[in-house]
């Protein structure tokens, strides 16, 4: 090899180390053990909007939006990789990503891998009725007509409380926006819905007013891996922000 | 179903690979129980198997009578009966048999399953290797002669045509006519009123040479071009609905529940249109988070509709079973999405609309309500 080219090679190698050497002391320590990359890998399942879906390429939805305002929060660039819901888990544990944010389920049998940060969205189950109606009082059904969605899990649920009070009128309906319709336009006293189709519903009716009450809890959470304490913290401290400063309502409103 | 083969596996992990779990035998003095169905074609696939208490097994039996399903399909696997070579315990099978036949249910029995010592080290449970097969027909033998009065059915391996059923080979006609030949010379030996089926064939489009396995339309075919024809008496198909309702027509190039029918048509282009078919896994998926799954009212209609199309259209069809009843345990993943019944012996809704379809409470009557009219 030329002098000449030893000696360039030389002093970028040098300019390359410098210029590592002045980023690296920038960057806490805390954020540095967390995300040893310098950059926030995310995994995430961008088939289920809106939460995530992929756009032709571009990744769009609220889970998206949240990675983004959670990363900010924490001062490092942010990567997503897009995987399918059940290669998720094993892309955290393996460390092809350091954090997962699609949706989760906080899921007990998953703890031994994985910890989750405080839940950023109930996608429970929500029973509503008509703004000012009585229908809403769970302790107090009996003769009341409750619009479902058939087979489903709020199916279930309607069953048992048949079984307590067995005036329930059952309305199933083949999907949870007929359910609504039904409640809507007077056919219904309540409907039991999951969270998110009442909330996508109502986005659709601006002029509809009702009231929800939660029957169940399905809190959605960010994963990260259980060894990984820093990356945690960093996490639900970003989150704690956001919810303080409201910005987490913001991006849930802009969704959901 | 390959989630059966998980299952498995994880039952297997958990047990050392010593063999089957032992069951604790409790006296299970229960009445003789007669199935009440209007439809004789329902069935579902159990998986007691891998079932630990015998309470357990006798509930899950419970609750397939009370469905209105007059059959089950159920492994019965060799690694589990003859762990040592030489040596069958039959004791698990004893009991899930002795169960069954309390409420009144016929079995169609899948074998699998290579014991460590009848395969390579390394290789999978589902590697079965051409020195092997002697002895896998040997356990077939010996099962049809211990439960000749009970179980007729017998189904030789399970999904020959996807590599992973396979031993991770490359799917192999040749190899199972081979297979199936000499299984069903051996049981035919003890119990020539045993009914051999072949199969049982997954849905797939997978080409000649693919690594994943070989769509069962060539599959089929190729059976016969070996002449395996000769050496079974049913055969053993699975067809799942996916995403499309299931009067979807049949096409080579897409998996629906009808395309049942091009293998019926496989059969009969090579003369065997006197023989049976049963459908042992079957079903529509529910799971959320799935993309090959529908709607839960989908499902159920679907699952109705299924039943309603193979009893007016195929006068072939013997059984049409659901994968699955129950998992022993809750998967946490899609598959959970095919039971019948949670790991908690939770009825799921379709489980109320088959058993109100079996047992003739409900004809024709709609699902649901109409759409509300919005204007």
């Amino acid at each position: 090899m030329p002098r000449r080219a030893c000696h360039f090679l030389a002093v970028t190698a040098l300019a390359i180390a410098l210029c590592v050497l002045a980023i690296l002391p920038s960057i806490p320590p805390d954020r540095q053990r967390a995300f040893p990359t310098g950059t926030i890998r995310i995994g995430v399942d961008a088939s289920y909007p809106p939460f995530a879906l992929d756009a032709d390429g571009e990744l769009r939805g609220l889970d998206i939006d949240l990675a983004a305002a959670v990363a900010r929060e924490i001062g490092l660039p942010v990567q997503y990789r897009n995987l399918s819901f059940y290669g998720l888990y094993d892309a955290l544990i393996s460390g092809e990503v350091d954090v997962l944010v699609s949706a989760l389920p906080i899921d007990a049998a998953r703890m031994d891998d994985a910890r989750y940060s405080s839940a950023y969205f109930n996608n429970g189950l929500v029973l509503v009725a008509a703004d000012g109606a009585a229908a809403v009082d769970v302790k107090n059904l009996a003769g009341k007509r409750i619009a479902i969605e058939y087979a489903s899990s709020t199916d279930s649920i309607l069953h048992t409380w048949q079984a307590d009070a067995g005036t329930i009128q059952r309305l199933p309906y083949e999907l949870p926006d007929y359910a609504l319709d039904a409640l809507r336009l007077g056919q219904a006293d309540a409907a039991l819905v999951d969270n998110v189709s009442y909330r996508l519903y109502q986005r659709g009716r601006r002029g509809w007013v009702s009231t929800s009450q939660f029957i169940t809890v399905d809190p959605y959470a960010i994963a990260l891996r259980r060894d990984n304490h820093d990356a945690w913290q960093l996490v639900e401290a970003a989150l704690e922000q956001l919810r303080a400063n409201g910005e987490l309502a913001r991006l849930i409103a802009n969704w959901l | 179903m390959f989630a059966l083969g998980l299952l498995t596996i994880v039952a297997l992990a958990g047990l050392g690979w010593a063999g089957a779990p032992p069951i604790a035998e409790q006296p299970l003095d229960v009445p003789q129980q007669v199935v009440q169905t209007q439809k004789p074609q329902v069935c579902a696939h159990t998986l007691l198997e891998n079932e630990v208490e015998a309470v357990k097994i006798l509930r899950s039996l419970e609750m397939t009578r009370e469905l209105g399903a007059a059959t089950i399909v159920q492994f019965f696997p060799w690694a589990y009966v003859e762990s040592r070579q030489g040596h069958y315990d039959w004791a698990r099978a004893d009991s899930i048999l002795r169960l069954a036949r309390l409420q009144g249910l016929r079995i169609i029995a899948r074998l699998g399953l290579t014991p460590g010592w009848a395969r390579p080290t390394g290789t999978t449970l589902t590697f079965l290797p051409d020195a092997a097969f002697a002895a896998f027909a040997d356990y077939a033998a010996a099962f049809a002669a211990r439960y000749a009065t009970d179980i007729q059915h017998i189904i030789i391996w399970n999904e020959p045509n996807l590599s992973a059923e396979w031993g991770f080979q490359p799917a192999d006609p040749a190899r199972y006519a081979r297979l199936l030949a000499v299984s069903y010379a051996r049981i035919k030996q003890v119990n020539p009123a045993a009914v051999v089926l072949a199969g049982a064939l997954a849905p797939t489009l997978e080409k000649a040479g693919s690594s994943v396995g070989l769509n069962e339309l060539d599959f089929l075919e190729a059976l016969y071009k070996q002449g395996a024809g000769d050496h079974f008496d049913a055969l053993a198909v699975h067809t799942y609905g996916f995403r499309a309702p299931p009067e979807a027509p049949p096409q080579p190039e897409r998996l629906n529940f009808r395309r049942v029918e091009l293998l019926r048509e496989v059969m009969v282009n090579n003369g065997d249109s006197h023989k049976t078919i049963h459908i042992t896994e079957s079903g529509w998926n529910d799971h959320p988070r799935w993309l090959h799954a529908v709607r839960p009212s989908q499902r159920a209609a679907y699952t109705i509709r299924a039943y309603q199309y193979a009893e007016a259209h195929w006068d072939w069809l013997e059984a049409l079973c659901i994968w699955a009843l129950r998992y022993p345990v809750d998967l946490r993943g899609y598959p959970d999405g095919y039971t019948l019944i949670n790991a908690e012996f939770l009825a799921k809704p379709v489980y109320y609309e088959l058993k109100a379809y079996a047992r003739g409470w409900s004809v024709g009557e709609a699902l649901w309500l109409p759409a509300p009219d919005t204007g």
